[in-house]
């Protein structure tokens, strides 16, 4: 029954004291947070720390929600960006530049191909420290277009700012990752630089 | 397709979009093939969506923990939650909102406020025009008042004559020295009344040049020229002459009857 409600009829339920319509609306969006805060981050502790915090920010200010403005999920990412970048200014570069222990964690998706296991490690390594290496503006719009899925529309609403600005962020960023991964690992990419630039 | 034709149609497309798009647009591929510059940014693109995609595989599955879910439900329940409709308005009302009811019933006020100033002095300003000309021009200019005249500023002859006329008949008439000049109300008062000092008014006053200023003048008459009620028609008479600037008498009184 509150599977089928939207995100917003489940926050007004749950702001009216429904516990089973906050929890609806927890395990249908604390995925995504926890992924944004972990790809922005690099830190499953910073991940879960700023999961909590959404949600904590939700229950207190939740009534502030104007959905003319956008999306819940939108919203949640946008309390979620601040929440990230006032925890990585606390614990600065020491979270940013560690990649997550994959073999402890139980929710890892496994392959059990134990060569191809290697070189998706390898692979996943190489691209998310260049990912946690873009500044922060061109890694928002990576995380949410890339790795979340959000198309421009819903990633513009998060960040606050217009569709055109994504997509220029998203161009650059995709050019400081080529160029990234030519300098760290130019065998696993096999690229070569300065390409779509003839103007013929 | 030209390789700028290319730039705009792949370029819009994240890395993912355009390794699926690839396939199913052949012209992408096709220009890709042909010149080497797009196909080189086309291959950088497609290995770039493959390592994002790995990633993206890598961590799709990964959540919060249950004690994050456990911590915050233990919030919720902490919290204690007003229904959404017994909520009042102005609790429910952002702050800002608020401020700007105090701002826009400051607002009314000084509307309300300008339109009494408005109507109270558009009403003077009706009375005013009602009110006539002429008492409008005394209200505007007082009449100046009669100098004194000081017995030192009266002729010698003037003095002691007045000096003989008190001591015989004392009471009669006021002090000379105090004699002062009509107060000129208006034009038709000039002419038709007699003011307190017993000057009486001249005919010869035209109300539009009755304005200005006036001095008083005693003068001494010879006897004859008047008939008094007592049948002295030896004694001369001396009066009080208002002049005015024009030259014209305005009002005069016998001093010595």
């Amino acid at each position: 029954m509150l599977t089928e409600q939207t995100d917003e009829q489940l926050l007004t339920l749950a702001l009216d004291g429904n516990e089973d319509a906050f929890t609806a609306l927890y395990r249908r969006r604390q995925g995504p947070v926890y992924r944004f805060a972990l790809h922005m981050s690099g830190s499953p502790q910073v991940a879960e720390e700023v999961t909590q915090d959404v949600f904590m920010f939700l229950l207190q200010r939740g009534r502030g929600f104007d959905p003319s403005r956008g999306a819940v999920g939108a919203y949640l990412f946008g309390v979620a960006r601040n929440y990230v970048r006032r925890a990585m200014e606390k614990s600065h570069s020491e979270a940013m530049m560690t990649t997550p222990a994959e073999d402890d964690d139980p929710h890892l998706v496994t392959d059990f191909d134990p060569v191809s296991d290697i070189a998706r490690g390898q692979t996943s390594r190489v691209i998310w420290k260049a990912v946690l290496s873009l500044p922060e503006h061109y890694r928002e719009a990576v995380v949410l277009c890339d790795l979340q899925e959000l198309s421009y529309a819903e990633a513009a609403e998060a960040l606050g700012c217009a569709i055109g600005t994504i997509r220029s962020r998203l161009h650059r960023a995709h050019e400081m990752l080529v160029r990234k991964l030519q300098n760290s690992a130019p065998a696993l990419a096999g690229l070569s630089g300065d390409a779509a630039r003839c103007l013929s | 397709m030209t390789c700028r034709e290319f730039i705009e149609s792949a370029e819009s497309l994240s890395p993912l979009q355009l390794k699926l798009m690839e396939s199913k647009n052949e012209n992408l591929s096709a220009h890709a093939r042909e010149c080497s510059g797009c196909g080189r940014w086309m291959e950088s693109q497609r290995l770039l969506g493959g390592a994002l995609q790995v990633l993206r595989a890598q961590t799709a599955q990964r959540e919060a923990s249950p004690n994050v879910e456990l911590a915050v439900l233990q919030a919720f329940r902490a919290q204690g939650f007003e229904p959404v409709a017994d909520v009042a308005p102005h609790r429910a009302a952002p702050a800002a909102w608020q401020l700007s009811r105090f701002f826009e019933v400051g607002a009314y006020l000084a509307v309300a406020a300008a339109l009494i100033v408005g109507l109270f002095l558009g009403e003077r300003m009706w009375r005013d025009r009602q009110a006539p000309p002429a008492q409008a021009q005394v209200q505007k200019t007082p009449a100046p008042q009669a100098p004194k005249l000081s017995d030192d500023k009266l002729p010698e002859r003037l003095r002691t004559e007045t000096a003989q006329k008190s001591a015989n008949s004392a009471g009669n008439t006021g002090p000379i020295a105090s004699a002062k000049r009509p107060q000129v109300a208006d034009a038709k008062s000039v002419a038709t009344t007699i003011d307190r000092q017993g000057f009486v008014a001249m005919m010869l006053c035209d109300p539009l040049i009755c304005s200005g200023e006036e001095q008083v003048i005693r003068m001494e008459l010879p006897g004859n020229a008047s008939t008094s009620a007592d049948g002295n028609g030896n004694q001369p008479v001396i009066a009080d002459v208002v002049v005015g600037d024009d030259g014209l008498v305005r009002a005069m009184r016998i001093v010595n009857q």
